[in-house]
């Protein structure tokens, strides 16, 4: 089974590069014969290309939700995006979006998406670094895709 | 700045991928945001007009090439620089690394398929918008309209061009009123300011600021797609001059005043871009290795200006005597369409809201319309980065009572 781990985010922007910083972890804790771990700042329709070809994806992006602890890990499945599917940013469009014009077009993309979400404190301020409480996520999210892809491989 | 001047092979490399990421941009706004509006209709359901829509209504094969060309032009851009999104190629001098023939050869059939995707596009808007006499008169029509200066680059010829070449500033009567070199920007820009707004509101300085109005003596202007056809004498390829003659034709000669045509002038640079993109890769000396030229000077000075694919954007940077950043100027596309975008938002909901009339969510869509034309990028002109376009709109009656309000993302 071909697998991508996706991290996702600007590096740049504080919080917003968590997902980024999961995937930097994660490279040498996994079998690169395996897994495909990835980094990129790219979004919506731009992910159809990368996500092709793989049999199975786990994301990792930075959220916000109201009233979320920044911190907190969501493990999410891609059905979980739907209430935003219409709502394109002013540049492209949303990855649910982008995930259901890919399968209609018949697109090679993975069977199986899980998303992690990492709640975010800022996702605003130019930093290299994330915020106290988002890094302290870190290894616990690495943690929690090294399972999930034993749990996968296993199934 | 650094008193140097980039080897030619490294200007070529430079526009190359300048070309490839305006075809990306522009396919994305047309594709996915723009062509729902007409395609699937400007008061159809939101939740059908989206490119989900669009491909419901032209088929399935129209995605596909959509997906497949944006994704060439992307591969053009990461090859060149690196990655795609925040690309690392371009240094004081020059660029980081050269391609190669192999690369060349790549860039040459992904850039034939590009000019022929981009006949596609203007093919598509005739049969699917200009054939439509609704569409047609929407667009032609007084709501989506606004008299105002443009400005864009243009090279020594006079033709559109992205990369480099004077600054040109034609009135609402297409006469050219200045031309200028981008070092002397700050003689023919100045910047308003709003207190309710913490965006700014560039304007001709000659001109002057009266507020926002219409008109040869306010000195609003507007940048982007059209406004780059409307200051320029024609296009430095053929298709794409075949398609801008046709465009002035049908709407009745410079300049186009009509807000909905800088969607049909964006299908027209793709056409550009694509050909501009093709004679680069053909370009005998595009290979060259010798992409940089080492800077020696400490920095202190340098401005910089292109038209982004949202406008004309400019780049002002000063040093100490260390070479080390002191001030910033940067004024971008979208802030130089702030005046411009708020006073055709207004013109739309004056014109389609009517007393009596229940607003619509698709009324709602046809206000939209008129700010979506100019492609805005509001976290670039504002810094902030809300991640999704809050909106509202805000009935009164004449007692300044509410009578509707309708918004979408707003927190």
């Amino acid at each position: 089974m071909k697998t991508l781990v996706l991290g996702l985010g600007n590096p740049i922007l504080s919080d917003d590069g968590v997902g980024i910083r999961v995937a930097e972890e994660l490279e040498g804790k996994v079998d690169p014969q395996e897994v495909t771990v990835m980094e990129t700042s790219m979004a919506g329709l731009d992910l159809l290309n990368i996500l092709a070809d793989y049999d199975r994806a786990i994301i990792i992006d930075a959220i916000q939700t109201v009233g979320g602890q920044a911190g907190d890990i969501y493990q999410l499945e891609p059905g979980a995006l739907d209430s935003t599917q219409h709502a394109a940013s002013p540049h492209d469009v949303n990855f649910a979006t982008a995930l259901e014009l890919g399968r209609r077009l018949g697109l090679p993309l993975p069977q199986k998406i899980v998303i992690f979400a990492i709640e975010v404190a800022d996702a605003s301020t130019f930093s290299e670094k994330c915020t106290p409480e988002v890094r302290g996520a870190i290894p616990g999210c690495v943690e929690m895709i090294i399972q999930e892809l034993d749990g996968g491989n296993a199934a | 700045m650094y008193h140097v001047d980039p080897p030619p092979v490294a200007k070529k490399l430079r526009e190359l991928f300048y070309c490839a990421h305006m075809l990306h941009s522009h396919i994305a706004h047309f594709y996915a945001l723009a062509a729902p509006d007409f395609v699937v209709g400007p008061t159809a359901d939101p939740a059908k007009r989206n490119i989900l829509g669009l491909i419901d209504k032209v088929g399935l094969a129209v995605g596909g090439e959509v997906i497949k060309h944006r994704a060439y032009a992307q591969d053009i851009q990461a090859v060149i620089g690196g990655k795609a999104t925040h690309p690392v190629c371009g240094l004081p001098g020059g660029m980081s690394k050269a391609i190669t023939e192999e690369e060349r050869q790549d860039f040459e059939e992904k850039a034939k398929s590009l000019v022929e995707f981009s006949k596609f596009g203007l093919k598509l808007f005739d049969d699917l918008v200009l054939a439509n006499k609704e569409y047609l008169d929407l667009i032609t029509g007084d709501i989506y309209t606004m008299k105002s200066y443009y400005m864009g680059m243009v090279d020594a010829n006079n033709k559109v061009n992205f990369y480099e070449g004077d600054i040109r500033v034609v009135d609402s009567d297409g006469k050219e009123t200045a031309k200028f070199k981008p070092d002397d920007y700050l003689e023919y820009i100045a910047e308003h300011t709003e207190p309710w707004s913490y965006l700014k509101f560039p304007f001709l300085k000659k001109v002057g600021w009266k507020g926002l109005v219409e008109g040869k003596d306010s000195g609003v202007y507007r940048v982007n797609s059209l406004a780059r056809l409307n200051v320029a004498d024609g296009m430095a390829t053929p298709l794409a001059q075949a398609e801008h003659d046709r465009m002035y034709e049908t709407l009745g000669g410079k300049p186009v005043h009509a807000t909905l045509a800088f969607h049909w002038a964006r299908l027209i640079e793709i056409v550009y871009a694509a050909e501009r993109l093709l004679e680069l890769c053909q370009d005998k000396e595009i290979t060259d290795p010798n992409v940089r030229t080492i800077p020696t000077a400490t920095p202190d000075e340098g401005i910089g200006v292109i038209e982004a694919p949202r406008g004309t954007l400019i780049h002002h940077y000063q040093t100490d005597e260390n070479g080390i950043v002191t001030k910033v100027n940067l004024i971008v596309a979208t802030a130089q369409n702030n005046p411009a975008m708020n006073m055709s938002v207004k013109k739309a909901a004056q014109g389609l809201i009517k007393k009596g009339q229940e607003a619509t969510e698709g009324l709602l869509n046809m206000v939209e319309m008129a700010f979506r034309a100019y492609d805005p990028c509001m976290a670039c002109a504002t810094h902030t980065l809300p991640g999704q376009m809050p909106l509202e709109v805000v009935i009164y009656n004449s007692k300044g009572e509410v009578v509707q309000r309708l918004s979408r993302n707003v927190c």
